[in-house]
Order: structure tokens, then C-alpha cells, then sequence
């Protein structure tokens, strides 16, 4: 017993000295004593802050970050924030109102990935004949507007014309996240509900409440749907076509499995963008003085940055995202030209309280 | 520099001693032990518990409970540190339940599908036919052509997930199902075939072997269905049909409930979805791996499975349930056997008055809502101590709280006294005629008989003359379980005796209540 207490021992002393060899040669671990920072994060980020290397480029600047996440609606609203020296939910509707409800001074926008649509090709294909998708060589554009369309009819996939690929008598839906407390619904529901207001946006809650009964079978025709965005993503790649033929994900999900050619991600797997499209602006509010050094970091630091590329993630300096997936050959993302700006969170709110309305009432199909 | 280092040291040798001090002689790395509420769907990744040990140092110390109980038991405080059932849908919607979940993996994949005898599928035309729906299912059904078993879905997860893809498909919305499209008709004649039920999964597949020469096939897990035709029990191999209209695929996701515990489940989690590990998983469970990178291999059809919505709100599951269980199944005819001797004098009695109290009346919980006596079902009671009394016979038209049919049962119970010897044998052997009397009027219910005793028996029939008696019944009597209630100073062996006989099963009420313990059996009526 106490031979193997020894030999254990020796052991933690040997890598207790290397990382302390390690930590004095990098110059930083006797300057500054080690801080303990922690924040609520959206599940979508959660692999970037586990990375052992983004981790060790924290506590290079003497942050010892540690997270646990929540759905972004949820760091809004009911979520305890007290605990924490920063938020850093997916959208900036959920940011900017617990930046007020906070009084945080600043806000830092580090990283932002557009909505993005996985699909598979033959699905992608049977779209495009129908006038719904278009094929831009190597990805796809999804036109809300006839999408729309599809669903005020609800239309299933044995109604779409020619369609031999995908015989399925349920409705044709997106699957998304659960519009009550995901970020990514909520992005979702903010193409919708412009494309529902005639192309603009939302301006007032009048507009907003007028638009809810026309967005809301989106999302409830669905049933249960997911409050992270990685499931409905995991059931798209492990389960497939038969339960999710289309799932409303960010950009970065797909982008990571692609360049680092993980094989989950099969040739047939497309993207389709949706026309229009909003940017997931990655907002990182600080509510402690530590928490503000985080957002700076991810801001400004360019390790940081080169390894938020590899989580899929658009930084501030597109030449930094562009190289790497250069570097791991994968062709860069379009140039989305059609982006348009999310509501304000009291409209988001009043279409999320009126869909949960008419769920409450029954009236989905 | 060099202090650092000291305390650097001071620290891990804490830490090197405190994990020493709690370790056995000869292992070099004690286990940490995480607690998990789980399925008994579960039960067989057993197996692998050990290497998950070894390579991540955490033991997982399951607790097997119902799967609505379960959802039931974390909404209510469970302090079990994770939770693994065949799906978390329920309990993501009831109240209070999704924020219980700090984080949810899946782990392995199996669809709830029909398995049915090949002669039968090849006189369907249903072999090797990927166009059969379930409309066509029910069709054969309504005809009695097609009898067939499932789980209650008020107590277990195949037959919850298989009632909501069946009503998924009824409803032909193409969306999630709203209160407005359960198909009451099209359930009930789809479920008229069910002429088997069981509690969970795998008492299910057992029931079935013991029974499958008066059955055509059974729904249940594609696993357990795929395991029983690679054994050697099955009469007759099962084709495997997957609707055309859709199928509801249960995900095992491990579930975080102990937020301190993320370390911990991160590591679990991360070993049970690694390539081998998922490999194996489909090797010994017939499940398909839930990580993507690892192809299930050609144990499974490769067409593609469309997979049917699941609603989204509490109250569409809750009314489809109770439709279910009020509609659309063959009732319930339980007959109950009760000892009424001597030494149930006292508390013992009182708590039994209070099990079958409970059954009547307003157990608001959500396992209680389902397992109390439901709409159409037929009620026997036969007391016995050193004889056995007359039977008496009740039946429910109204389950409202309050009604005259559930009034009846009240003031019955209300008047049981205690007295007497303990005739065990002759009591259960009366039940057996009844039944058997019953069945003859009425074929088309789902009889059992729910034994209740606290002691040896010491009058009447003896164990071996009741086996003889019981293998000359008829076959349709002989076919209702048995379900016996351990209690007081009852003999296991004695009980077990009774239940591996007639294909039941015993429930222990020595450390559960008797209350606990009627609601868990309801499940297997």
C-alpha cells in the first residue's frame, strides 16, 4: 500500500514540477497570481471553452475560466447571473437586455456565425425543383419566403412535386430548438417574422403580435423540440434523414465537423442558407471587472481568435477564420448578402409569449 | 518560484493522501461512486460497468424504477446524481422537470417497432414489405387477426413512445399532435389486438415467450426484439415491421442531475460514446450507436426510418394516456387477493386499506393519476384467512372522484377486519375460477390477479397441490398472471412458488409501502 502511495506520488510531484516549470518558463504564472472566472454560456460555445488550449491561453493571462451554460432566453430572464463575472449568450437581443437589466458598461462581440440550414443533398435537390431552394455550387440557398408559403398550406413532403427521394407524409418543417428558451429559435424566429412583415423587421410590438399567428405553426407543428441547439444537431447526424431532413443550426456547428474532417459529417450533408439570413452575434457581457477581462481576451487576443476559427466561429478579422479553413481545405463560407438584423428583445419576447399563447389554446394545426 | 512549488506539492499530496485513504488494498485508484436513477431498459449495459470503471475511476450505481415514476421521483427532489432512461421527453415537460436536466447526452438509439411471426407477416403480405402502415396494423387488429402484446405506457417507455407514434400516425396531421387529433376510433382499433400487457420492456419479451403460442407478435424495443430472435426461446422468429407512416425512436440520454457532478458525467459520458465503446454497445445491446462517426452495421435495415413528431405539451401526452387507458385498451379486469388473518391486525391493515383507498380516489402524483382503477375496468376482491369469502365484484362506468362505483369499493374496504389462519393456496386457486368464469363471459380484457399476504400458509392446499390444481385449469385462465405482494412474514419462496408458476411476478413491500407498491403493479394490469 505504501509502495503504491509513493510510486503515485512520485508521479504527481513529477507533473506537478513540469507544470510548474512549464508555467515559470511561459513568464506569466509568478507575474500575476491566477484568477478564478466563471460564466453562463450558451451550449453552442461550450467545446471552444473546454478546448485545453483555449483554456491554457487563459491562464496565460492569469484567468482560469470556467463555464457552465444555459439557453440564452433563460440568461435573460429567470437565470440566478449573480454567481457569475460573465454572460455570454448566443444573440445579441439576449445580451443587450441583461446588459440594462445588469447595467454592464460595455459589451464585447468577439465571434458571429450566420443561421444556417443542414440538410442532405437529395433533400436539397427535391427543394430546388420545387422552387424552394436554389443551388449555388456547394451550398444552397433556402427561400423563406416560398417556405412560408409551404407552410401556411401545410404542405407535406409527399406533396412536393417529383419527389421520389424523401416519401415521407409529415408536414415539411424545419426542426429547430425550442423557441421558449434557445437562441437559435429565437434567430429563426426573427428571418420569419421578417420575411412575415413584408421584409422588414419587426419595429414595434403591434407589428409584432399581428405577425405571431403566421410564424407560430414554425415552431408548434414541431412538438417537442429541443432546448440546445447540439441535439436536434446530433439527431441530424446520427439518426438522419428519416427524423431530421432540416435543422435550423448556426454556420459554426457544421464548419467545425467539416474542417477537422470529422466523419460524422457524410458527402451528402449540405448547407443551405436561408434568404434572408441573420448573423448569431456571440455577446459577451460583462458583469464583474473579471468577467470584462474575458471579453477583452476573446476580443484581442489573436490565439483566441485563431482558435475560435476552429470552432467554426467568424472573428473580427476575417482573415484569420479564412485562413484556417483554408489550411484544412475547406472552401471559405459565402458571402452572405442577404442579412438582416434581428428585432428587439421586448418584440422577440411578445411573439415568444404569443406562440406559447396559441400553443396553450390548442390551435397548432 | 520555489514556494510555489512547495505549496504546489503540499496541495497534491493532500490530494494523493485523501484518495489513497479511501482505497482497498491491492486497487491502485478508488472508485467514485455516482448514483443513477435509470430504466430497467438499462439493465443491460451492466456488462460494461466495470471497464467504465476502469477507465474513468466512476462506478454508476443504478436504482431501476418505472420511467413516469422516474420522471416523477427527479421533478420531486430525487438526489440521485444522474438519471438514464430510454428518452427524457416526459420529463422535459413536465413542470420543474427541464430545469432538472444540467445536461443531456445521448447514448444509443433503439426505434419501438412491431415484431411479428414470420408465418403471420408472410400471410400479411407483410414480409420483407416496407409499405405497411399503421392503419394496416389496426386493420388486422379490428379483425382479430393480429394479437399482440405491449408495455403499459403509464409505466414504461416502449409502450409510452410506441402509444405516441401509433396516435402520431392516427392523427395524419403530418405535425406534433394536438388534443384536438388523438384519434380515439383508430386507437381503439388498433389496440382491441393488444392482448398482453406488461410493466417494462423485458417482463414484456418474457410474457411473450412464455405466452407466443397464443400471440402473434409483440411491440417492443428493435433490440429486444432482434435479441430474442438471436436466443434460442423463441418457437417461431419475429419479422421486424417498421411502418411506412413513421416510428418514435427512443435516445437513452444519460442525464446530468448534480450540477457538482459535471466533471464526472463529462468523463462517463465521453468514454460511452467512444468508437469501440459504441461498437460494443451495438454488439452486446442490438442498439444503434447514437455517435455518428460509428455506422450501424447490417444487424439493422438500412431503409431510411421516418421518424413521427413527439408533442409538445404535458397535457396532449397526459389526455393521450388516459384515452389510452380509458378507450382504446381491452379494460382491466384485476382481481385482488387479500389476507385478512390474524396478524394483519392493526397497522398492516390499515395500511392495506389505504393501498386499495389510494386506488379509488384522488392520488394526484402523476404515477397515481394512472395507476388508480380506470374507466370500464371489472374489480374482484376475495378475502381469505383461514377460508375464502365470497367474492365480490365491482365495476367502474365513472371514475370521477366521488362516484357511486368508486364509493362501493370505499365502503367494502372500509369494513376489512383481521382474524384468523392464512389459506394462501385456496385462495389464489378460487381466483383462478373466478377468472376463469369471468373470461368466459367477458374474452376480450386483460385479467391478472394481485396477491396480498403477511404470512406462511398454514391451512388448506399445500404449494405442490396447488401447481396441480392450477395446470389442470383451462388454458385462458392459466394464462392470467399472478402478481404477489410480499409483506409482513410472508414467504419469499412461497410467493416466488406462485409467480414463476403463472408467469408473474413478486413485489417486495417489506421496505416500500403498500401503496407504492399497488401503483407500480397497476402498471402490469
Amino acid at each position: 500500500m505504501s509502495r503504491i502511495l509513493g510510486l503515485v506520488l512520485a508521479g504527481v510531484l513529477a507533473v506537478g514540477v513540469v507544470v510548474a516549470i512549464v508555467a515559470s518558463l511561459r513568464g506569466t504564472f509568478s507575474a500575476q497570481p491566477v484568477v478564478t472566472v466563471s460564466g453562463v454560456i450558451g451550449s453552442e460555445k461550450q467545446p471552444f471553452f473546454q478546448d485545453p488550449a483555449v483554456l491554457a491561453e487563459f491562464q496565460r493571462s492569469g484567468l482560469n475560466v470556467k463555464v457552465d451554460t444555459a439557453g440564452s432566453r433563460e440568461m435573460a430572464t429567470t437565470a440566478d447571473l449573480s454567481r457569475y463575472d460573465f454572460a455570454f449568450p448566443a444573440g445579441a437581443p439576449a445580451a443587450l437586455k441583461i446588459k440594462t437589466d445588469h447595467k454592464a458598461k460595455a459589451t464585447y462581440e468577439p465571434f458571429y456565425t450566420p443561421m444556417a440550414i443542414a440538410t442532405f443533398r437529395p433533400i436539397a435537390q427535391l427543394l430546388a425543383a420545387n422552387h424552394v431552394a436554389t443551388d449555388q455550387g456547394g451550398y444552397y440557398t433556402f427561400d423563406m419566403q416560398a417556405y412560408l408559403g409551404l407552410v401556411a398550406r401545410n404542405a407535406r413532403w409527399t406533396d412536393l412535386a417529383g419527389n421520389t427521394a424523401y416519401p415521407a407524409s409529415k408536414s415539411v418543417l424545419v426542426t429547430s430548438t425550442d423557441y421558449r428558451t434557445s437562441n437559435s429559435a429565437a434567430m429563426y424566429l426573427s428571418i420569419a417574422s421578417y420575411v412575415a412583415n413584408g421584409g422588414n423587421v419587426i419595429p414595434d410590438d403591434v407589428t409584432a403580435r399581428k405577425v405571431t399567428a403566421q410564424v407560430a405553426p414554425l415552431f408548434l407543428r414541431q412538438g417537442f423540440s429541443a432546448s440546445s441547439t447540439e441535439e436536434p444537431f446530433q439527431d441530424y447526424l446520427s439518426i438522419g434523414i428519416g427524423k431530421t431532413p432540416m435543422v435550423m443550426i448556426y454556420e459554426a456547428q457544421y464548419l467545425s465537423l467539416r474542417a477537422s474532417h470529422d466523419s460524422a459529417l457524410t458527402a451528402d450533408m449540405v448547407l443551405m442558407y436561408p434568404t434572408p439570413t441573420v448573423l448569431s452575434k456571440h455577446t459577451l457581457v460583462p458583469l464583474k471587472p473579471n468577467g470584462d477581462r474575458v471579453g477583452r481576451l476573446l476580443l484581442s487576443d489573436p490565439q483566441l481568435q485563431r482558435l475560435a476559427a476552429k470552432y467554426g466561429f467568424h472573428t473580427s478579422n476575417p482573415s484569420t477564420f479564412n485562413a484556417y479553413l483554408k489550411a484544412q481545405g475547406v472552401p471559405a463560407p459565402p458571402q452572405l448578402v442577404n442579412v438582416v438584423e434581428p428585432p428587439g428583445y421586448e418584440q422577440l419576447e411578445t411573439m415568444i409569449t404569443g406562440i406559447d399563447q396559441l400553443s396553450k389554446d390548442g390551435g397548432t394545426q | 518560484m520555489r514556494r510555489l512549488l512547495a505549496i504546489l506539492l503540499a496541495g497534491t499530496l493532500g490530494a494523493a493522501i485523501a484518495c489513497s485513504s479511501g482505497s482497498v488494498p491491492g486497487t491502485s485508484s478508488p472508485a467514485t461512486t455516482l448514483s443513477v436513477l435509470a430504466g430497467s431498459e438499462v439493465k443491460d449495459i451492466e456488462p460494461l460497468l466495470p471497464d467504465l470503471q476502469k477507465a474513468t475511476g466512476y462506478k454508476l450505481q443504478p436504482t431501476y424504477v418505472g420511467s413516469l415514476d422516474g420522471a416523477q421521483r427527479i421533478v420531486a427532489g430525487d438526489r440521485s446524481q444522474l438519471a438514464w432512461f430510454s428518452t427524457d421527453k416526459y420529463l422535459s415537460l413536465l413542470p420543474g422537470g427541464g430545469s432538472r436536466i444540467v445536461a443531456q447526452e445521448k447514448i444509443m438509439l433503439s426505434p419501438v417497432v412491431l415484431g411479428v411471426k414470420h408465418s403471420v407477416a408472410t400471410r400479411f403480405g407483410w414480409s420483407n414489405n416496407a409499405n405497411v402502415t399503421w392503419a394496416d396494423i389496426a386493420a388486422k387488429a379490428r379483425a382479430g387477426q393480429l394479437h399482440f402484446g405491449m408495455t403499459n405506457p403509464a409505466a414504461s417507455n416502449s409502450g409510452f413512445v410506441a402509444l405516441v407514434g401509433v396516435a402520431e400516425a392516427f392523427a395524419q396531421s403530418g405535425s406534433a399532435l394536438d388534443a384536438g387529433t388523438i384519434n380515439a376510433d383508430a386507437l381503439k382499433d388498433f389496440f382491441s389486438g393488444q392482448s398482453l400487457t406488461a410493466g417494462s420492456s423485458g417482463f414484456l419479451a418474457t410474457s411473450y415467450v412464455r405466452g407466443q403460442d397464443s400471440l402473434d407478435g409483440m411491440i417492443n424495443y428493435e433490440s429486444v426484439l432482434l435479441s430474442l430472435n438471436q436466443g434460442s426461446q423463441l418457437h417461431e422468429k419475429l419479422d421486424l415491421i417498421y411502418p411506412k407512416d413513421g416510428i418514435a425512436t427512443a435516445d437513452y440520454p444519460l442525464v446530468l442531475l448534480d450540477r457538482s457532478q459535471r466533471d464526472a458525467y463529462d468523463k462517463v459520458t465521453a468514454w460511452l460514446r467512444r468508437p469501440d465503446v459504441q461498437t460494443r454497445i451495438m454488439q452486446t445491446t442490438n442498439r444503434r450507436p447514437a455517435l455518428p462517426e460509428v455506422k450501424p452495421d447490417t444487424r439493422f435495415p438500412s431503409q431510411v426510418l421516418v421518424e413521427l413528431p413527439f408533442p409538445g405539451s404535458l397535457d396532449v401526452v397526459n389526455r393521450l394516456i388516459s384515452t389510452y387507458l380509458d378507450e382504446a385498451r381491452p379494460p382491466a379486469h384485476a382481481i385482488f387477493v387479500l389476507d385478512t388473518s390474524g396478524s394483519m391486525e392493526g397497522s398492516r391493515l390499515d395500511s392495506l386499506k389505504r393501498a386499495l383507498l389510494s386506488l379509488t380516489d384522488g392520488d394526484t402524483s402523476i404515477t397515481g393519476q394512472f395507476a388508480r382503477f380506470r374507466q370500464r375496468e371489472e374489480i374482484t376482491i376475495i378475502l381469505f384467512n383461514d377460508r375464502v369469502y365470497q367474492k365480490r365484484d365491482f365495476t367502474v362506468n365513472d371514475m370521477s372522484a366521488g362516484s357511486p362505483d368508486l364509493a362501493a369499493i370505499r365502503s367494502f374496504v372500509n369494513t376489512l377486519q383481521a382474524g384468523g389462519g392464512t389459506a394462501i393456496y385456496d385462495a389464489v386457486y378460487s381466483a383462478y375460477q373466478a377468472a376463469g368464469t369471468a373470461i368466459r363471459a367477458e374474452p376480450g380484457r386483460l385479467y391478472s390477479i394481485v396477491l396480498m399476504t403477511d404470512g406462511e400458509n398454514n391451512v388448506g392446499r399445500d404449494g405442490p397441490r396447488f401447481i396441480s390444481d392450477y395446470r389442470r385449469l383451462p388454458d385462458d385462465a392459466r394464462a392470467v398472471k399472478s402478481f404477489a405482494v410480499l409483506f409482513g412474514e410472508a414467504s419469499p419462496a412461497e410467493l416466488k412458488q406462485v409467480t414463476d408458476t403463472t408467469g408473474g411476478q413478486v413485489f417486495d413491500a417489506r421496505a416500500a409501502s403498500l401503496t407504492q407498491v399497488f401503483k407500480d403493479i397497476s402498471g402490469y394490469q
